[in-house]
C-alpha cells in the first residue's frame, strides 16, 4: 500500500477549506473554522444539495476531477478529511 | 391532479370511460365529476384559488369559483388525453416550437441542458414529441410522482429515452445530475414549486413568488443552457409544445451569483406569466407559491 504524504494531503485540506468559504460564499465562517471531520451536509456545516454543486465544481476545476468519477464516490462528500483523501488518490491515479 | 384526485380508480374509470365512449364522451364525464370536487374538495378549491385571485383580480368570488371550476375541467382533460395517446386510442397534432434551436445548442455542446418545465398543459407528452432529438431526458421527480408518469411513459423500458432521478437520493439526485448534464443529456426540472428547498422571491403575477432557484444553480455551475418547456392545448386535438425560450446563464463574478441566480428566475417568472396570460386555464400550479404575501 502507497504510503501517504501527510504534508501533501494537509495542503490540500487546506486548500479545500478555502476554496469552500471562498465559492460557497460561507458567511461568519473562516477556513481555520472549518473541522477537518466535520460532517459537510445537513448537521454539521449544513451544507445542502445546491452547494454540492459547487463542490464538484471545485473539484472540477481547481483539481482536475471528472465528474462521472465523482457521482460514483459519494462517501467523499463526507467531510474535508474524505473529500481531501479522495483528491489526493485521484492525484496518484 | 393531485395526490387524492389522481388515484387509480379514478384513471380506471376515464381509462374505460375513453374505451367506450370515445375521447368527447370521457370530456363529458368530467364536468359532473369536477363539479364534485369543487363542492366537497376545499383543499383543492383553496389551492386552486390561490392561483385564480391573481390570475383573475378584477373577479368577484362567483367568476373566481367559475374559474376554479374551468381549471379542474381543462386539467381532467389533460389526464384524459394523456391516457388516450400512450393507450394508442388516437393521435394529438402536436406542433413543436423551438426544435431547431435545441437541436443546435446540442450539436454545438458537449453537454446536455436543462428542461425546464412547470405544471402545465400535458407535459409528459411533451416527452414523446422530444424522442426525435434521440437524446436520454432524466425526469427529477419523488417516487410518489413516479407512479402515475411512469405508467403514462412507460418509464423502465430499456428502449425508453425518459428516466427518473429521484430528488430523495444522495444529495437531492444532484450527482447524478451533474453526471448526466456532462454527458450530453437533457434533465426535466419543475420550476413553479420549491417544496421548501432553496428558492427566490419574484414578482409573478403582481405579487411576489417563490420560485425554486434549482435548475439555474446547476445550468451555473456547469455553464449549460435552460430550455423552458411549455405544453399547451390548443384545441380538442391538438397541442402546442413551446421550446423556444432558451435561458443561459452567464455568470462573471462570484460576489453577483446570487443576485444573478435570481434575475433568471425572475425571467423564467415572466415566461410562465405570459404563458399565464396566453392559457390561464392550463396552469396547473395547486399549491400557493405567492405563501406570507398579502392580498
Amino acid at each position: 500500500m502507497q504510503e501517504i504524504n501527510e504534508e501533501e494531503l494537509a495542503d490540500i485540506k487546506s486548500a479545500l477549506k478555502a476554496l469552500l468559504v471562498k465559492d460557497l460564499s460561507l458567511e461568519d465562517i473562516t477556513p481555520d473554522d472549518i473541522k477537518d471531520d466535520e460532517i459537510l451536509f445537513g448537521e454539521g456545516l449544513g451544507l445542502d444539495s445546491l452547494d454540492a454543486v459547487e463542490i464538484v465544481v471545485i473539484l472540477q476545476r481547481n483539481f482536475g476531477l471528472d465528474v462521472k468519477d465523482i457521482e460514483n464516490r459519494k462517501d467523499v462528500f463526507h467531510s474535508i478529511d474524505t473529500l481531501a483523501k479522495y483528491v489526493y488518490e485521484k492525484r496518484k491515479d | 391532479m393531485g395526490k387524492k384526485r389522481g388515484n387509480r380508480a379514478g384513471f380506471w374509470f376515464f381509462r374505460t370511460s375513453l374505451k367506450l365512449f370515445g375521447l368527447s364522451g370521457a370530456y363529458a364525464l368530467l364536468y359532473p365529476v369536477c363539479l364534485y370536487y369543487l363542492i366537497f374538495d376545499r383543499h383543492a378549491v383553496s389551492t386552486a384559488m390561490t392561483y385564480v385571485k391573481r390570475r383573475f383580480r378584477s373577479y368577484n368570488i362567483f367568476r373566481r369559483i367559475c374559474a376554479v371550476y374551468k381549471l379542474f375541467v381543462s386539467q381532467g382533460k389533460n389526464l384524459i388525453d394523456r391516457y388516450y395517446h400512450v393507450a394508442g386510442l388516437g393521435q394529438f397534432d402536436v406542433e413543436l416550437r423551438g426544435y431547431d434551436r435545441i437541436k443546435s445548442l446540442l450539436s454545438n455542446s458537449q453537454k446536455g441542458f436543462i428542461l425546464l418545465t412547470a405544471h402545465v398543459g400535458n407535459w409528459q407528452a411533451s416527452m414523446t414529441a422530444l424522442k426525435k432529438l434521440n437524446k436520454t431526458v432524466y425526469l427529477l421527480m419523488t417516487p410518489e410522482e413516479n407512479a402515475a408518469v411512469k405508467n403514462t411513459l412507460n418509464i423502465g423500458n430499456e428502449k425508453d429515452k425518459a428516466k427518473i432521478i429521484s430528488p430523495e437520493k444522495f444529495l437531492g439526485g444532484i450527482l447524478e445530475i451533474l453526471k448526466v448534464i456532462d454527458e450530453g443529456n437533457i434533465v426535466s426540472i419543475m420550476g413553479d414549486r420549491s417544496y421548501g428547498h432553496n428558492s427566490a422571491r419574484v414578482s409573478l403575477l403582481g405579487g411576489k413568488a417563490n420560485l425554486p432557484v434549482g435548475a439555474f444553480s446547476i445550468a451555473t455551475a456547469l455553464k449549460c443552457s435552460v430550455v423552458v418547456l411549455l405544453p399547451a392545448k390548443v384545441s380538442s386535438r391538438k397541442y402546442i409544445i413551446d421550446v423556444s425560450h432558451v435561458i443561459t446563464p452567464r455568470c462573471s463574478s462570484k460576489s453577483g451569483k446570487e443576485e444573478e441566480i435570481r434575475a433568471l428566475v425572475q425571467q423564467f417568472a415572466r415566461i410562465l406569466e405570459e404563458y399565464a396570460v396566453q392559457y390561464p386555464f392550463q396552469w396547473f400550479v395547486f399549491s400557493d407559491i405567492w405563501e406570507g404575501e398579502g392580498e
